[in-house]
């Protein structure tokens, strides 16, 4: 039985700078009828340089070397021009990442899904509408005809993804890729996409290559799934079997680093005593132009108290009001209620003094926005430690603490990686010898591995200096492996706070059940 | 687009003109010239002079004498000339027409080379008509235009002898005379506004040619042409009207030295001739009725963009 | 400073407008000593000679050396629009900080207010002031540094206001830094570098308005050397000595694309994230 997909040997380098840098290296794979193909990896491992070498849109610098890429036997790499135009979109589609920079922005969404038909199934304008709408109907737009002549600006992301979907299977190509298809969106969406991708692919069996960082969201959805690092294949295995019996080191450790609802990090409990408590704390934006004022709600009513040594996890989608706090906590902005710390009552930013400047620190989600781009390491170190009462010798000694080295020091942010900047920025939080760090989505930009390895650090700084820390995130099965309590936010309010053992269970708010059974479960439940 | 982002815009043009209309004043207020003398000759004793200030307004407060300006003004009457002692808003309207036509024109000129020039440049990238579009660029944006003017004088008026070298022939009276004495202003002022579109064009359709969704037209297999056409060029051009509106400023200015060299009888040479007679109302009208001009037009382009930017409507 | 000329060297843009810039600071600093004849020695025997060995850029109608003027002209117009840019640049960042700082409707009102006094165009409002002011060289710098201002406020601004929407900055506000710190430490080194930029770009129409300026007979005054009014002056004998206007229109040309071409080489050379 010949294979949808069949890479033989396959070799990419890209050119720069008067080098060669190899991108793939050897790669073999093959995608029977019906199969899909998880590929994993990180990022510079190589997995869009194969999507984009199957889809055949490699850059200008590209370089390709070894064996065929064959579509059912056809070897694509020997198309070219009009034939190879008549391959994409109709017998190999993609599926992106991001639907928002995906779509263009000045066309109807219907227009975007009708222009493949009639280009690659030759129907007519109207025919072309018609089935587009049907198509939009087929991926459970709850009103295809309405969202026909909208543009991608007034849809949710949600709705933009399923276009791209009902794009790429317009015409029932013989392959589709998807390309981290989950990533952008919110964590109850991206499920019901994931559902959607289920549902047709049990009913159009076509063959699919889904490319992900995520192991354990990879196993779930696939057959087999092959592990790519460095441009080299280092594993292939049957889905069921590769995340409980890794062979390969690295699988190994992707395995272990993927946030798991069944295994505990933090072995100690909270202290008693409240540290930070917030009372009815509320944080309003507001625009005031000339013309007329507009106040988006940031957060509404939220109460609660961080305990002495105590992770408390803050769960929510996007516009939960999540940061909101995270910013009202740090005296970024104005709120109302109050905060009460060490005895002190709290009404507004200016309120906060040196002491709670210091106890009170905060580690962002971008580090390339949260370091200056014109600080070298030790400037931006060099503040926060003479500010608090520290020296610039101690230095060394920080950088040693969150595991970069002394040298680190004289370089500037982006001559390091993402894991080496978020790092500095939490020696830059911990300079001042904080009780009490908010973390806002902190690993969320990073790798999986690399994300792991913070947050192990994180849990060691807390051992040694006894830090509470607020853990915002999006990602509920690393809340179940750290936090103590567990608060759940949407629309700007506090909807549930629990201790972790008791999420799932009967007391637990209906949302924090949506959020529980959206959350990729742990495989080897 | 709603009528409440119509009315916002309404009222901001309204306070602009109001602005501009109390900078132009407050500019001209300062004119050293004084006009009862320049009416009754130097000779004339203290007393007449007094009187006549009284009479022409220039002792009443400031304020008054704005409002006394600017009501008539509002109606088309820009007052009498100190130079020509004719109303000054006939001739001036007449003037703003034939600039009008210069400024289409060299706009008309530009739409017509710098489009296929910036997406020539973008689509070769590197290669040399991408170099050959960066020169003229430079060019364009470093060359005043009475250096252009004057060099295009030289070469085609002087040297070659194809064009008339300065004056204007109204079309009415005698078209193709009258096209001849235009091609060569035109063509100066056009040059810088050349430059820029195609410049701004070129970096625009880089960009565009290098996003997701670009990407993602392609790898939909859809032709070559359809990607460039249909999802390309109209994401490119949108930048491109608020530059065009922007450059109408260079070409106010340029039209007032274009006209200038080239003797055409608009309204930069009407305000030159003004600012040189010390002809307050005239100054006054020519420099109002320019930015005035100036600030319709981005106006116009503000609601252009917004019809075609579907994005922008719901602000 | 080393590091920069270094960095801006190997920018291609940067190398070739300091390349342009490079004659034209040497007659700026040494004009007069460089130049071979009196610019203003008059010599009715030699008048409207075309270039030669002797002259070699030729004579005007007074018969006085074309490239002795140019040289000692630099002296006229570069240092003047470097003035006008200067002066502009400053008081428009002041402002644009100022509207930037105080947000809200301030910050609205007089952003409309500067749009409104952009609706004149630059050229036009340089006129009316120096109407009013009388013309002459002083008085052109200053007319040129009122009408760069509103465009720098704007600028400066939009700079200003992206970078206090950086987290660096709020980690500052966290730190409890005070206004003075986060505007001059963390801000100001990013501020500053996109309005050098910008700035270094307007030298380049800050030379073509001073030399506008005085081909409209606004500007410097005869028998000063300023290459604009040279060109004024060459308009009546066009057709017997056309290089006249050419080699100064050439010097303009050469200066104004001098800065354009540094101003887009600073913008990679003050940029960090671009290696070194």
């Amino acid at each position: 039985m010949t294979p949808v997909l069949a890479v033989e040997d396959y070799r990419l380098e890209y050119a720069s700078g008067g080098k060669l840098l190899r991108a793939l290296d050897d790669v073999s794979l093959e995608i029977g009828p019906g199969e899909v193909l998880g590929l994993v990896g990180e990022s510079g491992s190589g997995k869009t340089s194969l999507a984009a070498a199957i889809m055949r849109l490699l850059p200008a610098n590209a370089r390709e070397g070894g064996g065929p890429i064959r579509l059912k036997g056809e070897n694509l790499r020997a198309l070219g021009g009009r034939r190879l135009r008549d391959v994409r979109g109709r017998r190999i589609a993609m599926v992106f990442q991001d639907p928002a920079t995906a779509l263009n922005p000045t066309l109807t969404l219907g227009r975007q899904v009708s222009e493949v038909l009639e280009s690659h199934r030759g129907l007519s304008p109207k025919e072309a509408r018609a089935e587009a709408i049907a198509m939009l109907g087929h991926v459970e737009i709850s009103d295809p005809e309405a969202l026909f002549s909208r543009y991608p600006h007034e849809a949710s992301g949600g709705e933009k993804q399923r276009v791209v979907i009902a794009t790429a299977f317009a015409c029932h190509p013989d392959l589709v890729l998807l390309d981290e298809p989950t990533t952008a969106l919110d964590v109850l969406t991206g499920a019901r996409i994931l559902d959607l991708f289920r549902r047709l692919r049990a009913e159009i069996g076509m063959a699919g290559l889904y490319i992900s960082h995520d192991l354990a969201l990879v196993s779930q959805i696939a057959d087999r799934v092959a592990v790519i690092r460095g441009g080299r294949i280092l594993e292939e295995q049957p889905a069921a079997s590769v995340f409980r019996a890794p062979k390969h080191p690295y699988t190994r450790l992707l395995a272990e680093a993927v946030p798991r609802s069944d295994r505990r990090l933090t072995k100690d409990e909270a202290g008693e005593e409240s540290l930070i408590a917030l009372d009815a704390v509320s944080v309003r934006y507001g625009r005031r132009g000339l013309f007329r004022s507009r106040t988006t709600v940031g957060a509404e009513g939220v109460s609660f108290a961080v305990h002495e040594r105590e992770i408390l996890g803050v769960m929510g989608e996007s516009g939960s009001g999540k940061s909101s706090l995270a910013r009202a906590l740090a005296g970024l902005v104005p709120f109302g209620g109050q905060i009460r710390f060490s005895g002190r009552t709290i009404a507004e930013p200016g309120e906060m003094d040196r002491a709670y400047r210091r106890a009170v620190q905060i580690v962002f989600q971008n580090p390339d926005s949260s370091l200056n781009p014109r600080q070298r390491v030790r400037e931006i170190l060099a503040r926060p430690l003479r500010l608090f009462g520290g020296d610039v010798a101690q230095i060394p000694r920080l950088l040693e603490e969150v595991r970069l080295l002394p040298g680190h020091a004289a370089r500037f942010p982006h001559q390091l990686s993402g894991g080496e900047k978020q790092r500095v920025a939490i020696a830059r939080a911990f300079a001042a010898r904080p009780r009490f760090v908010i973390c806002d989505e902190i690993t969320a930009s990073l790798d999986v591995s690399v994300a792991a390895s913070v947050i192990e650090l994180l849990l060691a700084l807390r051992a040694a200096h006894g830090t509470a820390y607020l853990f915002i995130t999006h990602d509920l099965n690393r809340l179940v492996e750290i936090a103590h309590r567990v608060a759940v936010m949407r629309s700007g309010r506090l909807v549930d706070l629990c201790p972790v053992t008791s999420l799932g269970g009967d007391q637990a708010h209906p949302y924090t059940r949506q959020l529980i059974a959206a959350s990729s479960p742990s495989v080897s439940q | 687009m709603s009528g409440r982002w119509l009315l916002r815009r309404v009222l901001l043009i309204a306070y602009t003109l109001f602005i501009v209309s109390l900078v132009v004043f407050a500019i001209t207020q300062a004119l050293p010239a004084d006009a009862a003398v320049v009416i009754l000759g130097q000779n004339a004793t203290p007393a007449a002079l007094a009187a006549v200030r009284v009479r022409l307004g220039l002792e009443d407060p400031v304020w008054l004498q704005y409002w006394h300006w600017i009501w008539p003004a509002l109606h088309g009457n820009f007052g009498i000339s100190m130079r020509t002692s004719q109303p000054v808003a006939p001739a001036m309207f007449a003037a703003l027409g034939r600039s009008l036509l210069l400024a289409g024109g060299a706009i008309l000129l530009m739409l017509v080379l710098a489009v296929p020039l910036g997406l020539a440049a973008a689509l070769g990238r590197g290669k040399p008509i991408d170099l050959f579009a960066g020169l003229v660029s430079y060019l364009g944006v470093s060359s005043p235009e009475f250096v252009t003017g004057t060099v295009l004088l030289i070469v085609f008026a002087d040297r070659l002898g194809w064009l008339p070298a300065t004056g204007y022939v109204p079309l009415g009276q005698n078209f193709l005379a009258g096209l001849g004495h235009l091609i060569l202003p035109v063509a100066t002022v056009a040059l810088v506004l050349i430059a820029h579109v195609a410049r701004m064009l070129r970096s625009e359709m880089i960009d565009v040619l290098a996003s997701d969704y670009i990407r993602a037209a392609r790898l939909k297999g859809l032709s070559w042409r359809v990607v460039l056409f249909r999802h390309s060029l109209r994401n490119a051009l949108l930048p491109v009207i608020t530059v065009v509106a922007l450059d109408v400023g260079y070409v106010l200015g340029g039209i007032i030295v274009v006209e200038e060299i080239f003797a055409i009888p608009g309204i930069g040479r009407a305000l030159i001739v003004a600012i040189e007679a010390r002809d307050l109302p005239s100054i006054q009208a020519a420099a109002l009725i320019m930015a005035g001009t100036y600030a319709v037009v981005n106006f116009l382009a503000d609601i252009a963009y917004a019809l075609l930017d579907k994005r922008i409507r719901y602000e | 400073m080393s590091e920069l000329l270094r960095r801006l060297l190997r920018t291609r843009q940067g190398a070739l407008g300091l390349v342009l810039l490079a004659p034209v600071a040497l007659a700026v600093v040494l004009g007069p000593a460089l130049a071979p004849h009196d610019p203003d020695a008059i010599s009715f025997t030699t008048r409207l000679t075309p270039p030669s060995l002797r002259y070699w850029l030729g004579t005007d109608e007074f018969g006085r050396d074309l490239l002795s003027r140019i040289l000692v002209g630099a002296r006229a117009s570069v240092p003047m629009a470097l003035g006008a840019t200067l002066l502009g640049t400053l008081s428009g960042a002041v402002l644009g900080t100022l509207s930037a700082y105080l947000g809200g409707r301030a910050d609205e009102a007089i952003m409309r207010t500067i749009d409104a006094v952009m609706a004149i165009p630059a050229l036009l409002l340089a006129l009316l002031v120096l109407s009013t002011l009388g013309g002459g060289a002083e008085d052109a710098t200053l007319a040129i540094a009122i009408a760069f201002a509103p465009g720098m406020a704007r600028i400066t601004r939009s700079v200003a206001l992206a970078a206090r929407q950086q987290d660096y900055v709020a980690s500052a506000i966290a730190r409890g830094e005070g206004g003075t710190w986060i505007v001059f430490r963390e801000m100001g080194p990013n501020v500053i570098a996109p309005v050098v930029v910008e700035s270094t770009i307007r030298v380049a129409f800050a030379v073509m308005l001073v030399a506008t300026l005085s081909f409209l007979g606004l500007g410097a005054q005869p028998p000063a050397p300023e290459w604009g009014l040279m060109i004024a002056e060459g308009r009546e004998y066009l057709h017997q000595a056309p290089w006249m206007i050419i080699a100064p229109g050439a010097a303009i040309a050469i200066t104004a694309i001098g800065f354009n071409l540094l101003g887009d080489g600073l913008r990679d050379a003050l940029n960090p994230r671009v290696d070194r």
